[in-house]
């Protein structure tokens, strides 16, 4: 019965002490992912910030500019890409909106992102855009990877179409959470106009048609919650001008836009909340369960060598019997 | 030799398991009707 027991146990051990590594290194990686239908808003804001007025052509000074962020998961993109790119693949459809102190339109812009849905790498196909111009991304966007490293990643910034690093600059507590904080620095270039102007009957191509040139520069600053890689919390410090050409009159250059951008107090207690939970998760199958099932493992082992070492002990010898001697007749 | 079949056995169902699970993966699910937004919410 005891040697029976103790192969039961074994086989559990075995089963336990097997699956701690798999979970971790196998079955992971492939669980891991954002979902393609994922869809999610953020507001952020820039308190005194400076804007150009279109009717004047004049820089001013405005209470705020709120920006919406929006990211929509396209599944049935998703699926028809994945049937060519042979991976799970994730397509956000985007929107940056944003919006002066009237309540007016100052620019949208609309993107499509297509990435992995476990690596958050990249993934190109027919469609890929930023403002109707089809790109070729290189680096990460919104989201950086599970288990996200202590060091630089390529970020794609949608202004200048192009990837450049975003550099780690340390870990630090952001209520009450671990975060790598990453910060990017995009220098003076000069990129397209939005499609989409503010001012009815003023396009990208008439402002062109001046000379005129838009310019930007950011310093971008992003927390990330290193489990997950989603960030808790990100700032912006956003310039742009209008540079050269005759729609500046004797001007060299005009503010377009200037502002400190932030994130909203109630989408940060938001998404700490959301990033808490889904770390959660993500421990339970990285550090909580593997642990647990290996500890386990080797607890049914030791019961199981215990359990066959006790049936393998010889039986106590029998109390020896007195017996009277049978009488001997000669 | 019992108590190999033994350990092979755990190892096969722990196999088949995570084998199952990552084969199974997630449904994908609809697209959200929600629009994308030109408005500022006023929560999250």
């Amino acid at each position: 019965m005891r040697r029976k027991a103790s192969l039961i146990l074994l086989a559990f051990a075995v089963f336990f002490a097997a699956l701690s590594p798999m979970l971790r290194w196998y079955a992971f990686p492939r669980l891991a992912k954002i979902p393609a239908n994922q869809y999610q808003d953020m507001v952020l804001e820039a308190k005194d910030a400076t804007l150009l007025d279109y009717g004047t052509m004049k820089a001013r000074k405005v209470s705020e500019v709120t920006i919406v962020q929006t990211l929509k998961g396209n599944v049935e993109a998703s699926e028809r890409i994945e049937k060519t790119a042979g991976r799970d693949v994730v397509v956000w459809d985007g929107l940056s909106y944003v919006q002066g102190p009237d309540g007016k339109m100052v620019s949208r812009i609309p993107e499509r992102y297509i990435f992995d849905a476990h690596t958050q790498e990249p993934v190109h196909a027919t469609g890929e855009m930023v403002d109707g111009d089809p790109v070729h991304r290189e680096g990460i966007e919104f989201k950086w990877p599970f288990l996200t490293e202590k060091r630089d990643y390529e970020y794609f910034d949608a202004q200048t179409r192009t990837a450049a690093p975003i550099h780690y600059k340390g870990t630090e507590d952001f209520r009450g959470v671990e975060v790598y904080y990453f910060e990017q620095t995009i220098p003076w270039t000069k990129v397209p106009y939005p499609r989409t102007m503010p001012v009815d009957g003023v396009t990208p191509e008439s402002l062109a048609d001046t000379g005129t040139t838009r310019w930007y520069t950011t310093v971008r600053k992003f927390w990330v919650e290193p489990l997950t890689g989603a960030p808790v919390y990100g700032e912006e410090i956003h310039k742009e001008e209008l540079r050269g050409g005759t729609l500046l009159g004797d001007r060299d250059k005009v503010t377009a836009f200037a502002g400190h951008v932030k994130m909203r107090e109630d989408y940060i207690d938001y998404t700490v909340d959301l990033v808490k939970s889904n770390r959660t998760l993500v421990l339970l199958m990285t550090s909580y369960l593997p642990w647990g099932f290996l500890t386990l493992g080797i607890l049914l082992l030791s019961l199981s060598l215990y359990l066959e070492a006790r049936s393998r002990r010889p039986e106590d010898p029998a109390p020896a019997q007195t017996t009277e001697p049978e009488p001997v007749n000669a | 030799m019992r108590a190999l079949i033994a350990a092979a056995t755990g190892l096969a169902v722990a196999l088949a398991l995570v084998f199952t699970l990552t084969a199974l993966g997630s449904p994908a699910g609809e697209t959200s009707p929600k629009p994308l937004l030109t408005t500022v919410p006023a929560h999250p």
